[in-house]
């Protein structure tokens, strides 16, 4: 598939490329049509990220105890952020093992996400600069 | 449906039971499958099944193989250093 660069601002299309992939893990490649890509993506992230919730509950989400690692699982979708209400006041509490590999698990999906929204973003820069043959 | 979909979000409420033990390290696998997978999906420039599977198992091959390099080189250290 050949992209020409066009004379159109890019920055709406990186911004919803963006927002699309923070909102929906792969969001931002399918607002590129990168079907496959998108859904590989959203599949894998999502269940990392479940993975995680299961292995140590939703107790592993928890934005005043941990705060750094709930800032790095937000990566994945603003959506953590209603888990996050929920778990706040501490009712679903979880120690140890589970502790830690649920929140590497969630923690990782989220970095996971950053990586595929930045690459989707430069991916639509490309596409809207400059002459592409993929 | 309803009553099912209560109990799926029910086992999302209680922590797995995971001791300390050597071999709960092996959950980190599954992890390593995700990463191989999601970065060699933003590195591939056409998705084509057989490619992508072969790309994905190949770094997923090469992460575990280093990994466990890794865990004997500092065991042998370890064993040296402690005795």
């Amino acid at each position: 598939m050949t992209y020409r660069k066009t004379e159109e601002n890019p920055w709406p299309l990186i911004f919803l490329v963006g927002l699309a992939g923070w909102f929906l893990p792969g969001g931002g490649y399918l607002v590129l049509k990168e079907t496959r890509r998108a859904l590989i993506i959203f599949v894998a992230v999502t269940a990392t990220f479940a993975t995680g919730l299961y292995i140590g509950s939703i107790g592993v989400v928890d934005p005043i105890g941990y705060k750094l690692w709930y800032m790095v699982q937000m990566m994945s979708s603003p959506l953590v952020a209603i888990i996050g209400y929920h778990t706040q006041g501490g009712g679903f509490p979880v120690y140890g093992r589970p502790n830690e590999m649920g929140q590497i698990y969630t923690s990782t999906a989220g970095l996971l996400n950053l990586l595929c929204i930045v690459n989707a973003v430069y991916m639509a820069y490309i596409r809207k600069t400059q002459d592409v043959e993929q | 449906m309803l009553a099912l979909a209560a109990i799926v979000m029910a086992e999302f409420t209680i922590p797995e039971e995971i001791g300390t033990t050597p071999r709960s390290l092996l959950l980190l696998i599954p992890l390593l499958v995700s990463i191989a997978v999601i970065y060699k999906a933003t590195k591939v420039s056409r998705v084509s099944a057989w490619n992508f599977i072969k790309e994905s198992a190949l770094l997923f091959g090469s992460i575990l193989v280093f990994m466990v390099i890794t865990a004997l080189a500092l065991m042998a250290v370890a064993r040296f250093v402690v005795g």
